[in-house]
């Protein structure tokens, strides 16, 4: 027995070991696609005038989408910084998804709102539209309000799509602040790549702290609270480095549901957001991309990393734990329905490089490491722990990660350099030394416990987007529970 | 103190005399976690060293920017009476003794000199031209035009462009078929203000695609530009590069180039579903009429998308001629062609609406409800 | 002394615009970004607004709507400088009450008339 232990300490340490080797390589090899690919994108964008398509009659036009629910609050004030972008032609639809506030009385009384005989062409799936209005005033005349049943943020973005008019959709969450130029630069790769463009995604960057005055960000500022400044430093590292090393390979999987403009067209081809996954985004980007496999065309999922959107990230570390869950359950879910891409090389990029990676990384990764720190527990309460040795690989990996935060900080230093003050970079490298200690285990335990309640059927949390669940989808998607790990 | 010595002490051991007898993967860790503790050190100094260098350059900007813009913004007490060359002798010694070897002042006071050129006209346009020249700065932005990478070439071509330096056409036209996106562009944006015989040469010899963006910014110059001669583009609508035709579509629908109708109507037969989709939206913006029996006849050989424009410039043109084609639509099987039926019927000015009220006596719960969505004049088509 | 507003984003223009109405007699302010612009225009009254519609944070359309909104200062005469020669925005710039607009690149002794003209009309 002892002797058996001792064979086994070796091996997971070896196993351990080179499971960290394969990891960090990765890691290299996506930070050096993403250093090419940022340089490339400064260099060229350093030299275009986006004035031009600001005022050109042939930029694409855009219909903005955004799914209100019990926003009384705010919503005013999200509805007039949505109307005062700096494009040239786009409408703006605020879908208010059954909200059980005065959101729709507000919008109704402050735009003088009045319905209209929209016929509404349901091209795709979605709960009844009560109405559609428009503002009675001339200088509203880019809104549309559409007042449906409530179904969810999925349910809702395709009842928008059903009344969307123009050619491109921009989905954002209401509550984040966009940037003017945001539809500028999301728009323009419609306009210059060689194959066609199906979807364009944008940053995500974190308001905590924040300085905001009529919706509009007027000062940027590093977050109080340590939480949000661990997602800061996430954010950066999952943008600026992962999503556009993503982009270089073309195997950009997800577009952050805070913003994202698509083709509509396509969006509506493939059926629009699935109501049946939490992880709507993800799956969306997915089946588009199977889509164009499908008919063999040539296509390309294009990402921006200029810092259009802010969002405030939850501090609460309650609530970040749900936001987590549900973003594991999400990857779950879109992994489950499209298990046929696995290594499928019909599918080119997506089935040989970017599903395998999702479900290795994203997927997978968390739970090795929760069962390989299982296992060093039980190790050492059996007394067959070599420390010194277990010490050095959990060093290799924490200087590792060490690295690889202070790589995105200077990535961010030298492309977009949002945190102005000396201060606030001092203390956004300060949170690249503690996040490994502190905030990565709780990631890894919230996405454990993401896993737990997928696979043990608690859906408690995504009770309200389970709401507009179609029987087709039903069949398609309901994940039986011998998967179970 | 004693604990940071025993720590040291243990690091110093492990990274020399013990390095070689640890296990084969713990010897790998150990390097790897000295790399790692290099490169971060390493990162912290470069970090803070571009953070000292981008102050300094700052302030060093800034300084002589409101030096520069001062003495720029005295341009303007000058009047539309004075003659140029008194104001330019006025400011010449003042500008000449700036000290241009100095990378950053040279930049800045290109930079102004270009922003100040672009916002304003009349005299103070001229004056600053000559005054671009006398002080050299023309060769610079032609040295830059010669320089080997394009970032810098993009640079100068933009200079020359900005400041009118006409006799670098020749040096410029060269690169509107550069292989680079991106300098071709600026090339071609660049070659139309400043060739003065025939500035729609490079169309001629255009064999890389002019990108959808670059067409925009193209167009944009072109139908911006008073001072420019328009040609007849129609000449080009028989390229064999498809993005040049685009272009040259876009460019005869916002002139109204009547004389273009033949080559239109023929391109309703082009092999790019693009290029035939422009060129009905052309024919409905220019009503022509004549095109009308073309448009019908290749009707059912179309995608749903050209299909839509169709209807749309039959529409447009409300010859009556397709009025009952137009109204037999609203038995189609897609919405989205019946509702483009409905609003190409309403767009008869005569009796469009009153057409589609009595339509909508006799038709289905379904119709009608789009002739309503149709007839509402709240809701944008 | 009439006093004028200049509100612009680049501190080139702002200056030339300055200093030519300076010689041409008025008393100007000047604000270099729109939330200044809109400081001053909220606690002084002025004879004429100059305005940029592009600004960072708060644009020319926001200084606009809040003057012609504003019982006592709605009629300071409102010229908006643009580059953007959109239909919509001028329209919306008219719909919310602007007196004139200015297309860049503009020839500034022909805006010293336009400004002449506007105050003028103002004092009678």
């Amino acid at each position: 027995m002892r002797e058996f232990l001792a064979t086994f300490e070796t091996f997971f340490n070896n196993a351990i070991f080179y499971y960290a080797l394969f990891v960090m390589g990765s890691y290299v090899v996506l930070t050096l696609l993403s250093a090419i690919e940022m340089n490339g994108y400064m260099k060229k964008n350093s030299y275009v005038n986006y004035r031009e398509i600001l005022v050109s009659p042939l930029a694409p036009s855009v219909s903005i989408l955004a799914p209100a629910y019990n926003e009384e609050a705010t919503i005013i004030e999200n509805i007039r910084s949505l109307l005062s972008l700096h494009y040239g032609n786009y409408e703006v639809i605020i879908i208010n998804d059954g909200s059980k506030d005065s959101t729709f009385q507000r919008m109704f009384d402050y735009y003088q709102l009045e319905k209209v005989d929209f016929a509404v062409n349901y091209q795709i799936q979605c709960k009844e539209i009560r109405g559609v209005y428009k503002s009675k005033l001339p200088s509203f005349s880019k809104l549309t309000v559409v007042d449906k049943v409530n179904g969810g943020k999925s349910d809702a973005l395709n009842a928008g799509i059903n009344v969307a008019g123009k050619d491109l959709i921009l989905c954002i969450d209401v509550d984040c602040i966009v940037q003017e130029d945001a539809l500028l630069k999301l728009a323009k790769p419609y306009l210059e790549e060689k194959y066609q463009v199906i979807a364009t995604g944008g940053v995500v960057r974190i308001a905590n702290s924040c300085k905001v005055e009529d919706g509009k960000l007027v000062e940027v500022n590093m977050p109080r609270n340590l939480w949000p400044r661990f997602q800061v430093l996430e954010y950066i590292r999952a943008f600026l480095m992962g999503r556009m090393a993503w982009s270089r390979l073309n195997g950009l999987l997800i577009i952050s549901g805070a913003m994202g403009l698509f083709d509509k067209n396509i969006v509506i081809k493939v059926g629009g957001y699935d109501h049946s996954t939490v992880g709507e985004d993800m799956e969306l980007v997915v089946r588009m991309r199977r889509y164009m496999y499908e008919q063999d065309r040539r296509f390309k999922v294009v990402y921006i990393p200029d810092p259009l959107c802010w969002t405030e990230a939850p501090a609460d570390l309650q609530v970040l734990g749900r936001q987590r869950n549900r973003w594991t359950r999400g990857t779950i879910e879109t992994l489950w329905m499209h298990k046929d891409l696995f290594f499928n090389p019909r599918y080119g990029i997506l089935g040989m490089l970017s599903y395998p990676y999702w479900f290795f990384f994203e997927w997978l990764a968390p739970i090795i490491e929760f069962l390989g720190i299982s296992i060093f527990i039980l190790l050492a309460f059996m007394g067959n722990i070599n420390w010194e040795f277990s010490l050095i690989l959990v060093s290799m990996v924490y200087f590792f990660s060490l690295a690889l935060s202070t790589v995105a900080i200077l990535f961010e230093e030298m492309s977009y350099q949002q945190y102005t003050k000396g201060g606030d970079l001092v203390k956004l490298l300060l949170a690249a030394f503690l996040e490994p200690i502190l905030y990565h285990p709780l990631t890894v335990y919230w996405a454990i416990m993401g896993n737990v309640h997928k696979f043990a059927g608690k859906n408690n949390w995504g009770a309200m987007t389970r709401k507009g669940f179609t029987e087709k989808k039903a069949v398609q998607e309901a994940p039986t529970q011998t998967t179970t790990i | 103190m004693n604990f940071f010595q025993t720590v040291f002490n243990y690091i110093r051991e492990t990274y020399t005399d013990r390095l070689f007898y640890f296990p084969s993967n713990i010897r790998i860790s150990l390097l790897i976690i000295l790399f790692c503790v290099i490169a971060v050190l390493e990162l912290y100094v470069y970090i803070s060293f571009r953070r000292a260098q981008q102050i300094k350059r700052k302030r060093d900007e800034a300084k002589w920017k409101e030096y520069i813009d001062n003495m720029l913004a005295n341009l303007v007490i000058f009047d539309e009476s004075d003659s140029t060359e008194d104001i330019v002798a006025h400011f010449y010694p003042k500008m000449s003794k700036l000290p241009l070897r100095n990378p950053i002042v040279n930049e800045v006071l290109t930079a102004e000199i270009l922003t100040y050129h672009k916002n304003f006209t009349g005299k103070i346009h001229e004056v600053l031209s000559i005054l671009y020249r006398r002080l050299n700065l023309d060769r610079k932005s032609k040295k830059k035009i010669n320089n080997k990478n394009w970032e810098v070439k993009i640079e100068g071509i933009r200079e020359a462009n900005e400041m009118r330096i006409k006799e670098m056409a020749g040096e410029i036209i060269k690169y509107t078929d550069d292989e680079n996106s991106l300098l071709r562009m600026e090339a071609q944006a660049a070659y139309i203000k400043l060739s003065e015989q025939y500035p729609f040469r490079f169309l001629d010899r255009a064999q890389e695609r002019i990108l959808d963006w670059h067409q925009v910014v193209l167009f944009e110059i072109i139908t911006k530009n008073k001072q420019l001669s328009i040609p007849s583009f129609s000449h080009w609508l028989r390229s064999s590069n498809d993005t040049v035709v685009m272009l040259c579509l876009k460019l005869i629908e916002h002139f109204m180039q009547f004389d273009a109708a033949e080559e239109v109507q023929r391109l309703l037969k082009h092999h790019n579903p693009k290029v035939v989709k422009k060129s009905v939206e052309i024919i409905g913006k220019l009503e022509l009429a004549d095109a009308e029996k073309h448009m019908f006849e290749v009707y059912f050989d179309q995608p749903e998308e050209i299909k839509l424009e169709i209807l749309n410039s039959l529409g447009k043109i409300s010859s009556g001629n397709y009025n009952d084609f137009l109204s037999s639509r609203i038995y189609s099987t897609d919405p989205k062609i019946k509702k483009e039926a409905l609003y190409a019927i309403k767009r008869n000015p005569e009796h469009g609406e009153e057409k589609l009220r009595e339509i909508y006596k006799q038709t289905t719960l379904e119709n009608q409800a789009l002739i309503k969505h149709v007839l509402d004049h709240r809701i944008k088509p | 002394m009439s006093k004028i507003l200049i509100a612009e984003d680049e501190v080139l223009m702002l200056k030339a615009l300055e200093f030519k109405l300076k010689k041409d007699g008025y008393q100007v302010d000047v604000a270099a970004d729109g939330r200044q612009a809109m400081e001053k225009v909220k606690s002084n009254t002025y004879d004429l607004i100059l305005t940029d519609i592009m600004m960072p944070f708060v644009g020319g359309m926001e200084i606009l709507s809040y003057i012609k909104n504003d019982p006592i200062k709605k009629n300071t005469p409102v010229l908006l400088i643009s580059a953007v020669g959109l239909e919509n925005v001028v329209l919306e710039g008219f719909h919310l009450g602007a007196d004139d607009f200015i297309y860049k690149p503009f020839n500034l002794n022909e805006l010293s008339v336009r400004i002449k003209r506007y105050i003028k009309q103002n004092v009678f």
